[in-house]
């Protein structure tokens, strides 16, 4: 099942997100790329209802992108989250809703802080440490409860995230199989392989 | 012949001028000085009040509006403070509209507005009389002097026709001629707030046409950065820290100045 | 499930002499698992006035903004600052805009409102979800764990509390209270609001 974590570190945000889409029982495709990269330094891992997940990535990106190019400067994480926010709360009490749970990582240009912001379907919005979507998040929790480290370098960042991924895959009955990680820093995004 | 291009505002002259638009501009360079200097660690303003007389009933601005408001200052957002020069009633509802602006940007990033934000937004609306059918432009100049974390203290003009730049030290209004010159010649690029009072009150005393300066002719006001809140502090001054300032930087009216006193 | 136990949350104010104090919780949960533990549901809307707004946490940001924005509008056109009475009316006519697709939150409001001779007298008042407003006396209690909340301020709390007595005593009514809550805890948020300055200390509770 859909899982999906992000920590942060000393000036950095790892996002994690599994590469199955799945529609009922069956495995559709295996390396779907659910990261979105918003702006030179927003990441933003996004799952839950097929269809509803694709279409509001797009819409946020496209509003992020069309900030960017009206005011010369790209929104600054914590704006970003509060307007991605606010989509959503309004989007649940209207007609038709997006079922969309969100992880937004970004590094912050003005105050050189990575940020981490746990977005879920209602529009509940807060800036953690660390998070996590789907199943996983039972697991993957408890364990990053005990390990996560706000002045951990990139390297045990990226160790303690392997310890959650393994932590799923040996516990959860339906576990992913492959994961796409992506993270933030002062120089931008980029992809990483574990 | 000019005259008859000069009743719309959204009709080019054969020279290819909109009058409106300049007599807007002449308008305000009539209007009561407004100077600002950016300094490295914050921004000052200071503006002349023209309307002067005791039989004027000012006890109801006594206490300051919003953030401390004065007749030419006001405070635009927690981070901007606006200084203006031109026909007040267009100022006020220029006023009205930039804090609205503010506060549904509040609303919708939960942040501060950029200062240069406010700045486009402002003269997107200034620049729209300057097109839009049978309407007169907004007979207003404003200084911005503000802080946001993407350039830091930030100083901007705009004027009638929606045109807006940045600038280091600049003035609007009457004889800002004679204060822009007088700018370019003391202005040093890492000039502190302190030393940037002490230029503006000096440049201002040269510009104004009364001899001495005193609260009942000038409007205050420094932006600066609050370390421990971690928030831009605006401070816009009351008449009786005007006068405290005057004082302190040796440049308040003297007993023997009777003149001043009878007014 | 309710709504109002999804996330998890309490808030209670009490009134001391010449001062009012009001805490929470600081739990965000999703139902039994929890999300945050620096959730905070209270927020300043002037300098003595506080808002609690336990509940749905999708609706604590909104609220908080629509607030924020609302007061602000308001001491911009009024050029003075909102008093807690006033405040407290503008919270009732907002959630009863929506009384039918409500807000899920039981606002809680503390403050301090200037009496004419220059004083200030102690104002606390809650409202249900759709805006009835509770002006109490003694303390007013919301969230998930309001029922305990209720038992252990009744049995605590006196009249004419001092600034640090009343500190102690809504502190410990709250922990008391959350301990017993299974969506309330993981520590607490105090603001005491006196003539000249608010306190605020963060609690450690069971974090558990």
């Amino acid at each position: 099942m859909e899982t999906s974590f992000a920590l942060t570190g000393k000036g950095y945000v790892i996002v994690a997100a599994d590469t199955t889409a799945a529609r009922s029982i069956v495995k559709m495709k295996v390396d779907e790329d659910k990261i979105k990269e918003l702006s030179s330094h927003l990441l933003m891992a996004y799952s839950g209802e097929p269809g509803d997940t694709v279409q509001f990535a797009e819409y946020v990106e496209r509003n992020i992108r069309l900030y960017q190019i009206r005011n010369l400067y790209p929104l600054r994480p914590s704006a970003a989250a509060s307007w991605v926010r606010r989509s959503l709360a309004e989007s649940l009490r209207s007609r038709n809703s997006y079922t969309v749970s969100l992880l937004l990582g970004g590094y912050d240009l003005a105050t050189h802080t990575p940020n981490l912001y746990w977005i879920d379907y209602l529009g509940t919005s807060v800036e953690v440490p660390f998070a996590a979507h789907g199943y996983g998040s039972y697991f993957a929790l408890s364990l990053l409860d005990r390990y996560h480290d706000p002045e951990a370098s990139l390297e045990e960042g990226l160790a303690t995230l392997k310890r959650c991924i393994d932590e799923v895959s040996k516990r959860l009955v339906v576990s992913p199989g492959k994961y796409k990680v992506k993270i933030v820093d002062k120089d931008g995004v980029r992809e990483v392989e574990l | 012949m000019a005259r008859r291009y000069d009743s719309r505002t959204t009709i080019f002259s054969p020279e290819g001028r909109l009058y409106q638009i300049e007599y807007a501009m002449e308008a305000i360079s009539h209007a009561g000085t407004v100077l600002g200097v950016l300094a490295k660690d914050g921004v000052v303003l200071a503006a002349e009040k023209r309307v002067t007389g005791k039989l004027l009933d000012l006890s109801g601005a006594k206490e300051g509006g919003y953030g401390g408001s004065g007749e030419k200052m006001f405070l635009l957002n927690s981070n901007v403070i606006g200084g203006v020069a031109g026909i007040t009633s267009d100022a006020n509802s220029l006023v009205n509209y930039a804090r609205t602006v503010a506060q549904q940007h509040l609303l919708q990033y939960n942040e501060d507005i950029p200062v240069e934000l406010l700045a486009q937004r402002l003269c997107d609306m200034k620049q729209g009389y300057t097109q839009y059918g049978g309407l007169r432009p907004f007979g207003v100049s404003l200084l911005y002097a503000g802080y946001d974390p993407h350039y830091q203290f930030q100083l901007y003009h705009s004027d009638p026709s929606g045109n807006y730049s940045g600038w280091k030290a600049t003035c609007i209004g009457a004889n800002n001629g004679t204060a822009q010159s007088l700018l370019k010649q003391e202005y040093k690029d890492d000039i502190s707030v302190k030393d940037a009072i002490g230029l503006v009150l000096r440049v201002m005393s040269k510009t104004m046409d009364s001899t001495t300066l005193g609260s009942e002719k000038l409007e205050f006001a420094v932006l600066t950065y609050d370390e421990a809140a971690k928030a831009p502090k605006a401070k816009i001054y009351k008449p009786s820290e005007i006068d405290a300032l005057l004082k302190s930087e040796g440049l308040a009216k003297k007993d023997e100045d009777t003149e001043m006193k009878s007014t | 499930m309710s709504i109002m136990e999804y996330n998890g949350g309490s808030v209670i104010a009490m009134v001391g002499k010449d001062c009012v104090a009001i805490a929470s919780d600081l739990r965000l949960g999703n139902q039994a698992l929890s999300i945050s533990s620096n959730f905070q549901k209270i927020f300043p809307v002037t300098d003595r006035i506080y808002l609690g707004l336990p509940g749905l946490a999708t609706d604590v940001t909104t609220l908080r903004e629509r607030f924020r924005y609302r007061v602000n509008m308001y001491t911009i056109k009024e050029e003075r600052e909102i008093e807690p009475e006033t405040f407290a009316h503008l919270v009732s006519s907002t959630l009863y805009e929506h009384r039918f697709g409500q807000y899920f939150i039981e606002p809680v409001i503390a403050g301090l409102s200037k009496t004419p001779s220059g004083g200030v007298k102690p104002f606390i008042a809650a409202t249900d979800i759709i805006g009835c407003l509770n002006f109490a006396k003694d303390f007013v209690v919301a969230g998930t764990a309001s029922s305990k909340l209720f038992g252990v301020a009744e049995g605590l709390w006196e009249p004419d509390l001092e600034p640090e007595d009343l500190f102690e005593t809504i502190s410990q009514s709250l922990l008391n209270a959350v301990d017993r809550d299974a969506f309330s805890g993981w520590g607490a948020i105090v603001h005491v609001i006196t003539k000249d300055k608010v306190t605020t200390r963060t609690l450690k509770g069971r974090m558990d």
